[in-house]
């Protein structure tokens, strides 16, 4: 854990570049990614038009994914959904990874004061049912974007914490640790010198897992009338066409769009991650 | 059906050969009919104390009655425990002459019980969401066992339909209960007494309850021994229950009609919601105060497709609150879809100035996948004409709270998709429109205040010729066409599928699920 | 008195401080809520008058100030009382959370029990067969698991296994009316049960496997391997030990989650859980149900933690409690 040079760096990213999963991985997001933002400059169908005497039309040369109850293309609902639910994933991911692991942490490496405060917030934001904090937090800040990245945070967070704590305890009594604490060592030192490479595998697993969970999350907010209302459209309010028995059963592109590519996309991200660890883990390139 | 025993028997042999089980004969002893009575807005699950009920009077008919009920067809008054009832010239008395009726523990039902529900159900410490309603009685007499008389203060042309939510109960079995503690007593789901065609059995907390048959019924002996109310808490489950065969009948989102409607095993009942669904024009917030910007929103929607398209046909247009014959009048403008004319009308009444293409919040209370759909359409059928509105749909607690707050912020609600029920009794929406009833007095929370629809609500109210009401009401309609206080849009139907094994079954959509006259005596299984 | 009695029963007076918070919490979240239990209660197609309105909040007690009403629960709450339901006909708060359990245990019972006993198979098979084929195939598995929304999967299992195939029941938890008979009993359990594994499956496959890859590099194994110890052994005895700590904390955390209830697939099958009870309850914003469940929930999450914690001292004894 010398100090970082680019050779490191490069080495990470070139056993990157040799794993075949995550470079599939890279090869599914990119473009899907590419696809949502730049949806308007390709598809002259827009996620609100909506077309009374097309409605619920199978997929097609016209509609390629088809129309929903309203007539509206579902390849442009799923773009726009697209970019309400990825962004919703990766916003409240982030703030839920930063929450977790500092509070993770700093119970791991802190004093046993700052281990029991941290833990007992860890506890009570555990005990709290989810079901209350979905409703009331969606309730008072209101539905959206920005609410449902809040929920989504602060529902997963201490998860992280408690599993990024029960690592770095185990760390906290290894040697350089001792060594560097014995020197004085600050907490932000502790933190992001050992903490962080120490705990960075759990994080990236448990960020590309969250990232679908989030995903998930939203769009079961959407299924108990919480998270992005409708007719705005994001992954999750799309799926929940799927309550009526005959969008379930009939008009299948309806959910299944959204839900197909829910799953590639959370599978590229998934191998993305996978590689990313292995190239990080300065222990992986020995074997 | 034999080979989805089969099945059935195959799979729990599977999933039950370690344990060494088996499942229970499915075969009944007892011929019972389930259903989902407490689905959809007609219902009210876990509610059993008929004076604290907004809805769920459909399940609660089946062990209570009240003297009089709606026909079937919703268009008339029957007598139920009152064979028969008079009322006196000036309209302030009422004689119920009293059917020969028992109680489920044999006791006979008297003038003495009438009297004690209404005294009980007109006043407020019981809990009784009907005291308001019935603060006209000055009193209740039985000149005999038999007969009842209600007395009014005034005359009340909503009276007869005030009390057929007026369940009849037990003096005898309720005395003891302290008038405080009525409202929330175990008696209500333990050991409830009426006098209809089922008893009560047991109630398995949010999950089902069960009535077992009363066989003294006075109008017949119920044809099946038991019936039983499945909640369902979305109608997903429901539909699910009914198409694997479990439950024999349930309220069904318009939606997954069409599944019903192809299938011979089942029966699809259509009916008027008596819904008038609207979207109304917040008179607080300076948008709405010109009557130009008002029809210039009824020409930019355009109903017929929408109808047609998402509703599948079944909803009637509604230019006025009403659309039963009786209260429409001739000659209404019916507000063709006509977006260059609502262009116009907009351009003409300066809406650049007004407001322009500000986002104007749409709030609504309807949240299945199908009113979704109505929103969306409407948004983008008013950005035809430069009024962007955004459609918000939020819970039934979220939406009273903003709408009935003590001190509203009307720029939370600009305007509202909404529904309120005209009917069968036409004077329903007074509450909703007439100047004297803006809040704290009434339920005007869109603030309407046109001398025009104010009066006409007033005559037709005082009206006390039963015979010259209707033309009242057309007046009514009128007003309400011209000067647009809400934007009326349309009355939905609503719908109910039946099994074809479940015989002599009535059942109609009525706001509040009735009551109306059901005969569940006369329901009856296939054999 | 030895030192993990002590810690326990520190940890426990740590725990009723901390129900304590969250009542206070849940309170306070619940009032700032917009709309209250009378709100819920009016039907918006059937208008009613603010005067009724008030009246109710009155028999309510909801027009007290706020830390009256508090200061009322909690007093009664100590003495064992969590008031009434405000729906309905009003059962008494305690039973009806407690009836709410059993079903909640009993599914969620037998959907980890699925998810740990497949889950920590595969996730050991998948790191020591890393990138093989076996391992791929896992991984797609456990994609799949994790990347279905629990509504959908739900209501497409519903809809093929109850309504298209009929091989169980649409929903409920025994057959209304029937006599109890475990039969039945397990025959409504089995779909929602396996609908509740695959997420759970999915997720600590995918902790344990990238767990066990940690620790099959960690010195110690490496150094057994070196010493010739064999590969089943080194797996088995070295390596899973150690590896599983991370996943009982994510499995502490699941249990701890589960007693919630999970609220998808309770809602869409109807099972009588603290998912559907919570559900209804906050839909109808009725305060006493709401706040008794979350002390109930509370109180035995703080448990499980409690046990998840001392679990560790057990499989690791660098770890010390107290």
């Amino acid at each position: 854990m010398a100090a970082r040079s680019q050779g490191p760096m490069r080495r990470a990213l070139g056993r990157f570049a040799s794993n075949p999963a995550a470079l599939a991985g890279l090869a599914i997001l990119l473009p899907l990614l590419l696809a949502v933002i730049a949806y308007p400059l390709w598809l002259h169908f827009g996620p609100n038009d909506v077309d009374l005497m097309a409605r619920n039309a199978p997929p097609g040369a016209a509609h390629w994914l088809g129309t929903d109850g309203v007539g509206r293309d579902v390849l442009a609902r799923l773009m726009q959904g697209g970019r309400t639910s990825l962004l919703v994933a990766v916003l409240s991911v982030s703030l839920s990874l930063a929450i977790g692991f500092v509070v993770g942490a700093l119970a791991a490496f802190g004093d046993r004061w700052a281990d029991s405060i941290a833990m007992r917030c860890v506890d009570l934001a555990m005990t709290l049912p989810p079901v209350i904090l979905l409703l009331v937090l969606a309730s008072i800040i209101g539905t959206g974007i920005g609410p449902t990245v809040w929920v989504i945070a602060l529902l997963s967070w201490p998860v992280l914490a408690r599993m990024v704590r029960a690592r770095l305890l185990e760390v906290r009594e290894r040697d350089f640790v001792i060594a560097a604490r014995g020197m004085g060592a600050g907490t932000l030192h502790l933190l992001f010198r050992h903490g962080l490479p120490n705990a960075i595998d759990i994080m990236v697993v448990y960020a590309t897992l969250q990232i679908a969970n989030a995903i998930l999350l939203e769009a079961g907010l959407s299924f108990l009338g919480l998270g992005i209302p409708p007719p705005a459209a994001s992954w999750g309010n799309m799926m929940n066409a799927a309550q009526s028995t005959v969008v379930l059963e009939q008009y299948v592109w309806q959910w299944m769009s959204p839900g197909a590519t829910l799953v590639l996309t959370v599978l590229a991200i998934n191998f993305i991650g996978d590689g990313l660890r292995d190239a990080f883990d300065p222990r992986s390139g020995l074997n | 059906m034999r080979r989805r025993t089969v099945a059935k028997l195959g799979l729990s042999s599977l999933l039950l050969s370690a344990t060494g089980l088996t499942l229970p004969a499915q075969a009944q002893d007892l011929r019972t009919i389930t259903g989902g009575f407490d689905v959809g807005p007609g219902g009210m699950p876990g509610n059993f104390n008929p004076m604290t009920a907004t809805a769920g009077f459909t399940w609660l008919s089946l062990y209570f009655e009240p003297l009089i009920t709606y026909s079937a067809e919703l268009d008339k008054f029957v007598g139920l425990l009152a064979k028969s009832f008079e009322m006196s010239a000036d309209q302030t008395s009422y004689t119920f002459h009293l059917a020969d009726a028992k109680w489920h523990d044999g006791k006979p039902f008297t003038a003495d019980d009438v009297r004690f529900t209404f005294d009980l159900a007109r006043n407020a410490a019981s809990g009784s969401n009907f005291a308001a309603r019935l603060s006209g009685i000055t009193g209740v007499t039985a000149p005999d066992a038999h007969t009842a008389v209600v007395k009014l203060s005034a005359p009340n042309a909503g009276f007869l339909d005030t009390i057929t939510k007026v369940m009849m109960l037990p003096a005898h079995a309720m005395a003891a209960i302290p008038v405080a503690d009525v409202a929330r007593n175990a008696w209500w789901s333990t050991a409830p007494i009426g006098t209809g065609p089922f008893k009560f059995n047991r109630y398995v907390n949010g999950q089902y309850v069960a009535l077992v048959a009363n066989p003294d019924y006075r109008l017949g002996a119920p044809k099946v021994d038991r019936v039983v109310n499945r909640y369902f808490e979305n109608t997903a489950g429901a539909v699910a229950a009914l198409r694997s065969g479990e439950i024999q009948f349930s309220y069904v989102e318009s939606d997954d009609v069409p599944n019903f409607r192809a299938d011979k095993n089942f029966r699809v009942i259509e009916g008027n919601s008596y819904v008038v669904n609207y979207l109304g024009f917040n008179q607080e917030v300076p948008l709405w105060k010109d009557v130009r910007v008002r029809r210039a929103v009824m020409h930019a929607i355009d109903r017929a497709s929408i109808i047609k398209t998402i509703y599948g046909g079944a909803a009637l247009p509604a230019n006025c609150g009403y659309v039963a014959p009786a209260f429409v009048p001739a000659g209404l403008d019916p507000y063709a879809y006509d977006p260059a004319a609502a262009r116009k009308l907009l351009e003409d009444a300066g809406w650049a100035k007004i407001n322009g293409d500000k986002p104007i919040t749409l709030i609504t209370y309807y949240n299945t996948p199908q009113a979704s759909n109505v929103m969306a359409a409407i948004q983008a059928m008013l950005a035809q004409v430069g009024i962007n509105v955004v459609p918000r749909i939020v819970d039934v607690p979220t939406y009273n709270a903003t709408v009935y707050a003590a001190k509203p912020d009307f720029n939370a609600f600009p305007l509202v998709y909404a529904g309120l029920q005209n009917g069968p009794d036409p004077s329903g929406i007074n509450i909703g429109l007439n100047e004297k009833q803006i809040p704290p007095a009434g339920a005007n929370i869109m603030r309407v205040r046109m001398p025009t629809v104010t009066s006409a609500f007033d005559a037709a109210l005082a009206e006390t010729d039963a015979g010259k009401r209707p033309a009242r009401y057309q007046a009514v309609c009128k007003a309400m066409n011209e000067d647009l206080p809400w934007g009326t849009l349309w009355v939905t139907s609503r719908y109910g599928v039946v099994s074809n094994k479940l015989k002599d079954f009535t059942w109609v959509p009525a706001p509040a699920g009735g009551p109306y006259d059901a005969h569940p005596e006369r329901w009856a299984l296939a054999t | 008195m030895p030192p993990q009695v002590k810690y326990i029963i520190k940890r426990l007076l740590a725990g009723v401080a901390m129900l304590l918070g969250l009542s206070v919490l849940v309170f306070l979240l619940l009032r700032a809520a917009p709309g209250d239990p009378v709100d819920a209660y009016i039907n918006p197609s059937a208008a009613m008058s603010p005067q009724d309105l008030a009246a109710l909040r009155t028999r309510f007690g909801l027009d007290q100030p706020l830390p009256v009403q508090y200061l009322a629960w909690l007093r009664a709450a100590i003495t064992g009382d969590l008031g009434y339901s405000l729906q309905g006909t009003g059962d008494a708060v305690l039973p009806l959370v407690l009836s709410h359990i059993g079903p909640t245990m009993l599914l969620m019972g037998a959907g980890i029990t699925l998810a740990v006993v497949f889950g920590i198979a595969g996730g050991v098979l998948g790191a020591v067969r890393r990138n093989g084929a076996v391992d791929l195939l896992l991984s797609v598995l456990a994609f799949l698991g994790i990347s279905s929304p629990a509504f959908l999967t739900a209501l497409v299992g519903l809809y093929l296994f109850a309504v298209r195939l009929r091989l169980v029941p649409s929903g409920a938890m025994l057959t209304p009316g029937a006599p109890f008979a475990l039969g039945d009993l397990l025959a409504h359990l089995v779909l929602p049960a396996v609908l509740l594994s695959i997420g759970h499956t999915a997720l600590i496959m995918r902790y344990t496997r990238a767990s066990m890859l940690e620790v099959l590099n960690a010195d110690y194994v490496r150094t057994a391997r070196a010493k010739g110890v064999r590969e089943f052994s080194v797996v088995a005895r070295h390596a899973l030990r150690n590896a599983l700590l991370p996943v009982v904390t994510l499995i502490g955390s699941t249990i701890g989650l589960a007693i919630g209830g999970a609220v998808f697939i309770e809602s869409v099958f109807n099972w009588p859980g603290m998912g559907l009870l919570m559900v209804t309850a906050v839909r109808a914003r009725d305060y006493p149900v709401i706040m008794g469940a979350a002390l109930v929930i509370g109180a035995f999450v703080l448990l499980l933690n409690l046990l998840t914690d001392l679990a560790y001292a057990a499989v690791d004894p660098r770890i010390k409690v107290g």
